[in-house]
């Protein structure tokens, strides 16, 4: 998975915190994807947060293991399954 | 400029100055103030002639277009605007050229010359991105929406094209109820609670306005179901169908502000229903 592609793009949405939650709103040009906006939960927003230019999906593991006292396979298949969601839905 | 018309749209003051006379289309004249002098929130400048390379300056930053119409472009210049009006009935004619300025309180509008008609200003679609950008300006919203109000209790009803908010508003005008408008709103906050206004249409309706105590989200179902929305969900789900042009970050953030702060007051719920007055009991038995 390219972490940095996922960061470049983060500058293209707007997002706002609600409680635990992230709400992404794409910036467009165009009317046809007006009303297309994005909610993460707590996970979604951590592993979001947590991705700089220089993470890797290892140090991305490492995070959520800890902040959610998960084992490790569980975290890889977790964040694997957001990141693949994530690059489709937000067409990263 | 020798006519001004002042509007009330929302409680909001929006005076059109013209230097030649200007004509409303039928929607907007019951919303034409004659009884008192009051604060303009936004003018409208009328003039006639296109000017020469009117947005060359400028970038463009948005365009409403799909496949079968050309509504409108938007440019930009710093943080002013710049606006293509497009005709209706031939998409490649200019209707008008627009412009905004930084802190959205003035519009400059520029009609073509015609020997035959008297200019509209505010000619579909120029009115309704006037008025987007008169809430924007004001910090409130306009949606596609329906919405009602029994004497008590104002409802919102939102939802995609198709997905009943004529329909609903018909139920409940049979049961008796003030339908604001059945397909967009301005929504305030003021300081007793968000309030529900209609805006001139194509067809003439008196200006009306209704407190707002429950957000709808509908879809036609077999059978009427509610399931009330919190959180980031809520916010998103309503936010979406507000009339937005999403190409810059604090128009964005404002509406994200204003949707985030009223889904913690109004409740927000998903209703799929039966296109009939049984939904109205529904509501009273489930919803608000």
């Amino acid at each position: 998975m390219d972490l940095k592609r996922i960061y470049n793009n983060k500058a293209r949405f707007v997002v706002r915190e609600i409680g635990d939650e992230l709400i992404l709103v794409p910036l467009t040009g165009n009317v046809a994807k007006m009303n297309e906006m994005f909610t993460m939960n707590e996970t979604g927003k951590f592993i979001w947060e947590n991705i700089t230019e220089t993470t890797t999906v290892e140090e991305l593991e490492q995070a959520v293991t800890n902040e959610f006292s998960i084992d490790p396979d569980t975290a890889r298949k977790d964040i694997e399954l957001f990141l693949n969601q994530l690059v489709a839905k937000l067409n990263i | 400029m020798q006519d001004v018309i002042d509007l009330n749209i929302a409680d909001f003051s929006v005076k059109i100055h013209a230097e030649s006379p200007v004509e409303l289309e039928s929607g907007y004249l019951p919303f034409v103030n004659k009884t008192d002098e009051r604060m303009t929130d936004v003018d409208i400048y009328c003039y006639t002639g296109i000017p020469e390379n009117p947005l060359a300056d400028y970038q463009l930053v948005f365009e409403a277009e799909n496949s079968e119409q050309k509504f409108y472009s938007i440019y930009m210049k710093n943080k002013a605007l710049g606006f293509i009006m497009y005709d209706q009935q031939n998409k490649n004619e200019i209707q008008q050229i627009a412009y905004l300025n930084e802190d959205l309180s003035i519009w400059k509008v520029y009609n073509p010359i015609d020997t035959e008609n008297i200019p509209l200003p505010l000619k579909y679609p120029m009115g309704p991105i006037m008025m987007h950008y008169l809430a924007q300006k004001c910090g409130a919203v306009m949606m596609h929406a329906s919405c009602t109000f029994d004497g008590q209790t104002g409802r919102m009803f939102t939802g995609f094209s198709g997905n009943g908010k004529s329909t609903m508003s018909k139920i409940w005008a049979d049961a008796g109820n003030l339908i604001v408008n059945d397909d967009r709103i301005i929504i305030r906050k003021t300081r007793e609670g968000y309030f529900a206004y209609n805006t001139p249409m194509f067809y003439q309706d008196i200006p009306k306005k209704a407190p707002l105590h429950a957000i709808y989200l509908i879809s036609h179902f077999p059978e009427n179901r509610l399931k009330k929305l919190t959180g980031a969900i809520a916010v998103s789900r309503v936010m979406a169908f507000c009339i937005q042009n999403n190409f810059e970050k604090n128009l964005i953030n404002n509406h994200l502000e204003f949707f985030s702060a009223m889904c913690t007051k109004i409740p927000v719920f998903d209703l799929g229903f039966v296109p009939d007055a049984t939904v109205i009991d529904c509501i009273h038995t489930h919803g608000i």
